[in-house]
C-alpha cells in the first residue's frame, strides 16, 4: 500500500508539473523562488510592493512621478534655452543664435546628429530629408499632414534658434521632442540638417542678430526649458 | 442643308476628341492640384479633418471664399487679408486655431485653381478589396498541433499491429511446440511479463523524467510569456509596417541601464494626429478575435486625457499600466546601453523579430546558459576610429597586437571579462 502511495504521488507530481506547462499567454509561468524573481527592491517600472500591497506609496497617497523639479539642469548640460513656448516665443527664438555657431563640430558630433536624425526624425520628414518618410509616404502613410521638407526655401530661411524652438516645443503638427532629444543633440540635428541643406545664408544672419536677441531674452524664463 | 456622311464623322470625331481633351486638361489640373496642395497646404491643412488649419473640403460654401479673387488675396497675404476683413470670419478663424495661415506670394493665380479644383474634386469611393472574408488568424500552431494528433494515432495502431503479431507468433510457437512434443513452460501472459513491465517503467521513467526535468528547468524562467496589454499596441503596425526605429519609443537603451518605456507624450507625437486606424492590415488577438485599432488608439487618448481637435494639456494625463514581459531575477545585473551602444548588439538578438509580433511574446528563456552562450561566441566589435571610438575597449590594446603578432585569431567576450560572476552578480 505504501509502495502504491508512492508511485501516485510520483505520478501526480508529474502530471502537475506538466500541466503547468511553463508560461504562456497571461500565465507567467512558476517561480521556485519569487522573492528573487520579482525585485522586493524598488526597481523601474516595478510596484513598490511593500507588505503585500500591490502599490503601496499609492496606498498611502504618495504620488511619486519621478520628474525632475521644472528647470533642472542635467550633469554635464550646458546650453539652456531661456526662450518659452508659443508663436510670440517662436518669433524671439528667430534671433537667438546656434552656441554651436563658430564652433567647429567634431566628425563625432556630426554623426551622432545624423544618427539621432535618422532614429527621431527621418520618420516623417524622411531620411532624404525631403519630407518624405515612412509615416507619411506621399499620403499613403497614417500621417494626416504632410511633414515640412526639411530641404525647401522655407526651412532654409528658419534660423537656428527657430528650428530648435520647434523640436523643443512643437510646432504645428509636430510634437515637442524634448523629452527625447537632449539640448546638445538637438543642435548637432539642427547643424546636420544645414549640412545636407546646401549653403544657406540664414544661419549667418541669425548668429549675427544673436548677440542682441540672447540678451534681451533673459528676462521671461518661466517656462523655460532646460 | 444637308451633311454628307464624311461630314458627319468627321464633326462626331472632332467632338470626341475636344471632350477627350477638355477631360485630360481637368484630370491634369487635378493632378497638379494635389501635388501643389501636398508641397504647400499639407503640413497645416487636411481635406477632411482639422488639423493645424481648418479642413478645407468644402470651403468653398464658407465664409467668403465663395468668390475666387478672395481666395487669391487671402494665399498670397493673409495678414493684410484679415486686416481688411469687414466680416471678422478670418479673424474667427485665428482666434480658434491660434495662429495665421503662412502666406504664399510665389503661387499664381492658375496654381491656387488647380489646388481649388484639386479640393473641390468630388470624392472618389476607394472599392475595399479586402472584403473578404477572414475567419481568424490560421496559425502555425494548429497544423503543427494537427501533426502531432496524426503522427501519434499512425504509431499507436502500428504499435498495436505489432502487439497483435507477437502474440500471434506466440500462439503460431505453441502450437508447433505442442505438435513436435516439445515442453515448454506456461506462458505468462505480457500484463504479468516481468520484462514488459521493466521495459514499462523504464519508458515512463524517461519520459516522466524528460518532462519534469523540462519542467523544473522553465520554473522561473518566462519563455512564451505574451500577457494581453492595457491597450492592444501592435509593435509590427509601429515598428514592422511603419518603420519607427527601436530607440524612437525607447531611446533611453542608448544610454542607460533600461530600455525604458515611452511617456504618453512620445505616443502623443503621432497620435495628437494619427487618430484612427485605417490603412494597415487586420488586428488579430491571442484567440483569434478581431481588433478595432480606432477603438484602441481611443483608449490611449483616455490615458492621455486628450480631445481631439482641442489643445492637450500633458500634466493631465496618465500612465496605462504595461505589463512587463521580460523579467531578470533581482541577482542578475543587465544594462542596455552596454550591449546595445558599446556591444552594437540588435534589439532582435535577445527579443526575438519584435517587428512582426502584434502582442509581444519573450523570444528567448533569458536563462544564464543562454547568456553565457552568447558571451562565448560573441566577437568583440573593436572600434578603432579615433573620434568615435570605444575608448572603454582601448585598455585591450594588447588584444590588437596579440592578433597582429598572429598570437590570437579572434577575441571572445569571454576574453574580456564576460564570463566574471561580478558582471551580472553584484
Amino acid at each position: 500500500m505504501k509502495k502504491l502511495a508512492i508511485v501516485t504521488a510520483v505520478v501526480a507530481s508529474v502530471l502537475s508539473l506538466i500541466g503547468c506547462g511553463g508560461a504562456h499567454g497571461d500565465n507567467p509561468g512558476q517561480a521556485y523562488m519569487p522573492d528573487m524573481y520579482y525585485s522586493r527592491a524598488y526597481e523601474a517600472y516595478g510596484y513598490n510592493n511593500v507588505a503585500g500591497e500591490y502599490d503601496s506609496l499609492r496606498s498611502r497617497n504618495i504620488l511619486y512621478n519621478g520628474m525632475p523639479v521644472i528647470g533642472t539642469v542635467a550633469r554635464g548640460e550646458s546650453f539652456t534655452f531661456p526662450i518659452p513656448e508659443g508663436d510670440s516665443g517662436y518669433a524671439r527664438a528667430a534671433s537667438y543664435p546656434s552656441p554651436l555657431a563658430g564652433m567647429n563640430i567634431t566628425p563625432a558630433q556630426m554623426k551622432e546628429g545624423e544618427r539621432i536624425y535618422l532614429i527621431n526624425c527621418a520618420i516623417c520628414h524622411g531620411s532624404a530629408l525631403d519630407g518624405n518618410g515612412p509615416l507619411w509616404k506621399g499620403g499613403e502613410g497614417p500621417f494626416t499632414s504632410a511633414p515640412r521638407n526639411l530641404k525647401d526655401d522655407y526651412t532654409k530661411a528658419l534660423s537656428d534658434g527657430q528650428m530648435y524652438h520647434a523640436i523643443t516645443y512643437g510646432k504645428g503638427q509636430m510634437g515637442s521632442y524634448g523629452s527625447q532629444v537632449k539640448p546638445e543633440q538637438r543642435w548637432w540635428i539642427i547643424n546636420y540638417i544645414r549640412s545636407k541643406q546646401g549653403g544657406t545664408g540664414a544661419d549667418t544672419t541669425a548668429a549675427a542678430a544673436g548677440a542682441a536677441g540672447g540678451a534681451a531674452s533673459g528676462t521671461d524664463t518661466t517656462k523655460a526649458s532646460n | 442643308m444637308s451633311f454628307s456622311k464624311t461630314n458627319v464623322t468627321r464633326i462626331a470625331l472632332l467632338g470626341m476628341f475636344s471632350l477627350f481633351l477638355s477631360f485630360n486638361i481637368q484630370a491634369q489640373g487635378a493632378a497638379e492640384g494635389k501635388q501643389l496642395f501636398q508641397q504647400n497646404c499639407n503640413t497645416c491643412h487636411n481635406l477632411d479633418k482639422a488639423s493645424t488649419g481648418p479642413a478645407l473640403r468644402g470651403f468653398k460654401e464658407r465664409g467668403p471664399w465663395a468668390d475666387q479673387k478672395e481666395v487669391y488675396k487671402w494665399v498670397k497675404n493673409p495678414a493684410s487679408y484679415m486686416n481688411g476683413d469687414r466680416t471678422g470670419y478670418t479673424k474667427g478663424l485665428q482666434q480658434q486655431y491660434g495662429s495665421i495661415m503662412q502666406s504664399f506670394p510665389a503661387l499664381t493665380d492658375k496654381q491656387i485653381d488647380a489646388i481649388t479644383e484639386y479640393i473641390t474634386a468630388p470624392i472618389v469611393e476607394k472599392k475595399t478589396d479586402d472584403d473578404e472574408p477572414k475567419n481568424g488568424n490560421p496559425s502555425k500552431n494548429e497544423a503543427a498541433s494537427r501533426n502531432a494528433l496524426i503522427f501519434g494515432i499512425i504509431s499507436l495502431v502500428l504499435a498495436m499491429v505489432a502487439l497483435i503479431l507477437m502474440q500471434v507468433n506466440n500462439n503460431l510457437k505453441k502450437l508447433s511446440d505442442d505438435r513436435e512434443g516439445i515442453l515448454r513452460p506456461e506462458q505468462v501472459p505480457f500484463w504479468k511479463n516481468k520484462v514488459y513491465i521493466a521495459l514499462m517503467a523504464l519508458v515512463f521513467f524517461v519520459v516522466g523524467g524528460y518532462f519534469v526535468a523540462k519542467g523544473a528547468i522553465g520554473l522561473g524562467r518566462q519563455q512564451g510569456y505574451q500577457p494581453a496589454q492595457p491597450i492592444y499596441y501592435s509593435h509590427k503596425v509601429h515598428a514592422g509596417i511603419n518603420q519607427i526605429n527601436c530607440l524612437y519609443c525607447h531611446g533611453s537603451a542608448w544610454e542607460s541601464k533600461h530600455a525604458g518605456i515611452p511617456s504618453l507624450n512620445v505616443c502623443m507625437n503621432c497620435h495628437k494626429t494619427i487618430n484612427e486606424y485605417v490603412k494597415g492590415p487586420k488586428l488579430y488577438n491571442e484567440d483569434g478575435e478581431e481588433i478595432n485599432g480606432t477603438q484602441e488608439i481611443q483608449k490611449l487618448y483616455k490615458y492621455a486625457n486628450f480631445t481631439p481637435g482641442k489643445p492637450w494639456d500633458p500634466s493631465k494625463a496618465t500612465s496605462p499600466e504595461w505589463v512587463k514581459i521580460h523579467n531578470l531575477p533581482d541577482h542578475v545585473y543587465f544594462n542596455h546601453a552596454q550591449h546595445i551602444n558599446a556591444g552594437k548588439v540588435a534589439c532582435q538578438t535577445c527579443h526575438g523579430n519584435i517587428q512582426d509580433m502584434d502582442v509581444v511574446k519573450q523570444e528567448a528563456e533569458l536563462s544564464m546558459g543562454w547568456c553565457i552562450n552568447c558571451h562565448r561566441e560573441s566577437k568583440v566589435q573593436f572600434n578603432t576610429d579615433s573620434t568615435t571610438g570605444n575608448k572603454f575597449y582601448s585598455i585591450y590594446e594588447k588584444f590588437h597586437n596579440d592578433i597582429k603578432n598572429g598570437k590570437m585569431d579572434s577575441v571572445t567576450v569571454k576574453d574580456i571579462g564576460g564570463l566574471e560572476c561580478q558582471k551580472c552578480h553584484y
